[in-house]
């Protein structure tokens, strides 16, 4: 199965790099490390006042700060924006694979060696040094696993549209600091997005930037009802099904002007 | 004016490891060999020379150029370029020279060609009255002003290289060092870059260094050759020394539609003749037999269905020679 | 100067090239700064304050880093992208130039998009002095000592963007590094030194003395601790700093010129 193949060969790529990773994962770890000061620093003396104490927001920064590298920091554009640029997308559109399928399994390559890579070691860095969340349930690691997957497919789903939109507007820089913004902020990965003022609160929950991160995150924790599943489940889809279409009109697009 | 004396380039190469903690260990690992990229090359060159610096890829020619413009530092001996050290006086020695890389450009790549001059005239600190009459002689020698508003990066390469030129010699240097100026330029575009460093040399009396993979730059603008392998000179001398030493000669090949009983190589100018297989491989030297008397003679023989010629790889002809 | 102001203009122009793309990069950025500051007021507009910083005060400190840290990136854009001069061996052709190297870095280029991050930060800083209701006297001084604060943060910023620049002699590449030497540390300053625990305090008054650019001041300023000598402390660490980034940058030039590459 080519993809399969794609998905191996990403995978091996990144592992060139796994030491210059590793330098940046500390980084990475001290960002978290911020988030939680500043919790800590907020929440002291006002806990009884928060649904979270301190211990469940270092928690819940650790975690986020591990799911942010398989479905937050993806590739800009998936890169699709390169082969718009040179051209290299009007051949690549009529391959006999499948374009979507093509773009993304060396994307998930990619996340896969992250979570090996970047997530795992991170995590290791907070359990270490603050302590890292181990779900109770036995049950809760089936519904994890399915979360996470999910929020992996939204992500690339949510940067696929990045990219393929270099079809039309060839600039894809702006729209992934956009796109990003939104994961971060509304996904929840400093703030628990039931924190934020009121109607955004209740907004956010719907978007499909929660799916992302908060409620895998909310369901490692094993603080979220598993129906939150279903909601990422219809963005999942939802999202596949608007770039399936999207590239058929990006190839239509590209046989009428020759790119 | 460039004056090179028992120069040294030695490269330590450590032993690293792959990747990016490799690259660190390396700071403190002492393990490595030397690598001698220069080794005792003197030379002199006078004012108002103009000298090819050839020899093969990685024989010490860019490190040659590198160390002469003050880029690189030599482990031994001396250079002086117009009087100086590149070495101890680098920005002093940068105002004298102009040195042109044909692999990249030293113009800004978004901006019109007329705004890289403006930003060099300012640069090099040239006079205005100076400036204008570089642009109006420039665009007389290189017709660079029906470009001059246009970005670089929508130049053509010959015109870029032509743009390159002019930037080179805005500040009015003696000396100019050109690594491959006409690299990759079609014919029309060497040719008028060559008769622009012809004119650069015998009129405004500039010294040149050139380094090139193109025979025909080093037969029509050199005076002198400099040829350098594994870091050492091996030649220097005149072109048609050079000639005498490795031979240089043009190649024809020739495929008959039978091949021809007679063949016998009474012209004079004819180096060396073979088969290679069915075709026939002619060897001579240009300067004494033209190619269209040899095409004539060749036809003489039997009858060709198809006739190539060939420029010899001068690199390829000095790694086998010496 | 002149060629400053030629380099300059230069940039701008062909910036200006892509008028569009220029307009909604900056603007973004912005907005991606922007976000960050709307989530901490939305917490703090629950829980009032962090570690007894409130939203102004945090917004000071705030302010002044993000306005730094983006006057950096505005004016510093080829240190900071300085990897590619050794990944493409562009190096070479910025030591045959009768001008110093970093004078050849620092006019070559302005990544004037980052400014939407400067007006962002000015935007926080504007809001905060307002909001803090501070008397005259101590609004004045604020208001007096702001330049200087800014200042010492660009040049802290500076020097670290150079420093981490300069190891590129060595590794060749130093995107990972930057992580570690600017965004993260940068990141930390946004909020005050006293939330950290006591390891990460030491760095940042440290190897990544970021603490000093606005912490340290702000301190004495809001009557929070601290004596007069705080208002002192930053341009001399700032200078300090610089001066040892410069060392370093010259080391590694002449490193440069012995292995060239």
């Amino acid at each position: 199965m080519v993809y399969w193949i794609l998905l191996q060969k990403s995978f091996m790529r990144n592992l060139q790099y796994k030491v210059a990773h590793l330098i940046n994962n500390a980084a990475s770890a001290i960002f978290g490390f911020v988030f939680i000061a500043i919790w800590a620093g907020v929440l002291q003396g006002k806990e009884q006042n928060s649904p979270y104490d301190v211990m469940d927001m270092t928690y819940y920064i650790a975690a986020a700060q591990c799911i942010l590298w398989v479905s937050g920091f993806l590739t800009a554009g998936l890169n699709i924006q390169n082969g718009v640029r040179n051209g290299a997308i009007s051949l690549e559109l009529v391959r006999p694979t499948n374009f979507f399928l093509y773009v993304t399994s060396q994307e998930a390559g990619r996340l896969v060696y992250n979570f090996f890579f970047r997530s795992v070691p991170i995590g290791l860095v907070f359990a270490i040094t603050v302590g890292f969340y181990v779900p109770q349930n036995v049950l809760s690691y089936l519904f994890i696993c399915i979360s996470i997957l999910l929020a992996i497919i939204i992500s690339v789903n949510l940067h696929y549209l990045v990219g393929i939109s270099a079809c039309w507007t060839t600039e894809v820089a702006w729209a992934h600091f956009v796109n990003f913004t939104l994961l971060a902020g509304l996904g929840g990965q400093m703030v628990p997005i039931d924190f934020l003022p009121a109607p955004l609160s209740v907004l956010t929950q719907y978007l499909p930037f929660a799916g992302a991160i908060y409620y895998p995150v909310m369901v490692f924790l094993e603080k979220a009802s598993h129906d939150v599943i279903w909601i990422q489940l219809f963005w999942a889809i939802a999202l596949t099904l608007l770039n399936l279409w999207i590239t058929e009109r990006a190839r239509q697009k590209l046989e009428i002007q020759g790119g | 004016m460039i004056v090179a004396d028992q120069l040294n380039k030695h490269f330590k190469i450590y032993e690293t490891k792959k990747g990016f903690i490799g690259s660190f260990t390396s700071l403190v690992s002492t393990k490595h060999h030397v690598v001698k990229a220069v080794n005792d090359i003197s030379f002199n060159i006078r004012e108002g020379e103009f000298v090819g610096y050839i020899g093969p890829n990685g024989a010490g020619k860019s490190t040659t150029i590198k160390m002469l413009s003050g880029i690189l530092h030599p482990t031994g001996g001396n250079i002086e370029v117009a009087g100086l050290s590149p070495q101890k006086r680098r920005k002093e020695v940068a105002r004298k020279i102009g040195i042109v890389f044909g692999q990249r450009t030293q113009l800004w790549w978004d901006l019109p060609l007329r705004d890289s001059f403006d930003i060099l005239k300012e640069m090099y600190k040239v006079p205005d009255a100076k400036y204008q009459q570089f642009l109006k002689l420039y665009d007389d020698l290189l017709q660079i002003g029906k470009f001059m508003n246009t970005p670089v990066r929508k130049l053509s390469l010959g015109q870029r290289m032509r743009g390159d030129l002019a930037a080179a010699m805005i500040h009015d240097p003696d000396v100019l060092f050109l690594d491959e100026p006409t690299i990759g330029l079609d014919v029309n575009a060497k040719t008028s870059i060559r008769s622009f460093l012809k004119e650069l040399n015998t009129k405004e009396k500039k010294t040149i260094l050139l380094t090139t993979h193109d025979m025909d730059d080093i037969e029509q603008l050199c005076s002198r050759v400099i040829v350098i392998n594994h870091g050492q000179i091996v030649l220097d001398g005149t072109l048609e020394e050079l000639r005498r030493n490795i031979g240089l000669p043009s190649v024809m090949e020739v495929q008959y539609r039978e091949r021809p009983k007679n063949v016998t190589a009474k012209l004079n100018g004819i180096e060396k003749m073979r088969w290679d297989h069915d075709k026939l491989v002619l060897m001579y030297d240009r300067s004494v037999l033209s190619s269209p008397s040899l095409l004539q003679e060749v036809t003489k023989w039997g009858e060709p269905v198809d006739i190539q010629m060939k420029e010899p790889d001068i690199e390829e002809v000095i790694q086998k020679i010496y | 100067m002149n060629l400053y102001l030629k380099l300059l203009s230069g940039s701008l122009r062909s910036r200006m090239q892509y008028k569009m793309n220029f307009l909604v990069s900056s603007l973004s950025y912005g907005l991606i700064m922007a976000v960050d500051f709307v989530l901490l007021a939305a917490i703090l507009q629950r829980f009032d304050d962090v570690k007894g910083w409130n939203l102004y005060e945090v917004g000071l400190l705030y302010g002044i880093s993000s306005v730094a840290i983006t006057l950096y990136r505005v004016f510093g854009v080829e240190i900071h992208n300085f990897e590619r001069y050794m990944v493409e061996g562009e190096f070479d052709s910025l030591l045959i130039r009768p001008v110093s190297p970093l004078s050849l870095l620092l006019t070559k280029n302005l990544d004037l998009s980052r400014i939407g991050g400067t007006a962002q930060g000015v935007i926080i800083l504007v809001i905060s002095i307002i909001g803090l209701r501070l008397d005259s006297f101590d609004r004045l001084l604020l208001l007096l000592y702001l330049p200087v604060s800014i200042a010492s943060g660009t040049v802290i910023c500076f020097s670290l963007g150079l420093l981490t620049a300069t190891l590129a002699f060595w590794t060749q590449r130093i995107k990972d590094f930057q992580t570690f030497t600017l965004y993260a540390p940068f990141n930390a300053a946004n909020y005050p030194m006293n939330i950290y625990p006591g390891w990460l305090k030491i760095i940042f008054f440290t190897v990544i003395p970021v603490g000093f650019m606005n912490y340290t001041p702000v301190l004495f300023i809001l009557d929070k601790g601290g004596s007069i000598w705080n208002l002192a402390l930053p341009p001399a660490v700032a200078l300090a700093f610089l001066f040892f980034a410069l060392r370093f940058w010259q080391f590694g030039i002449r490193h440069y010129h012995s292995t060239g590459s």
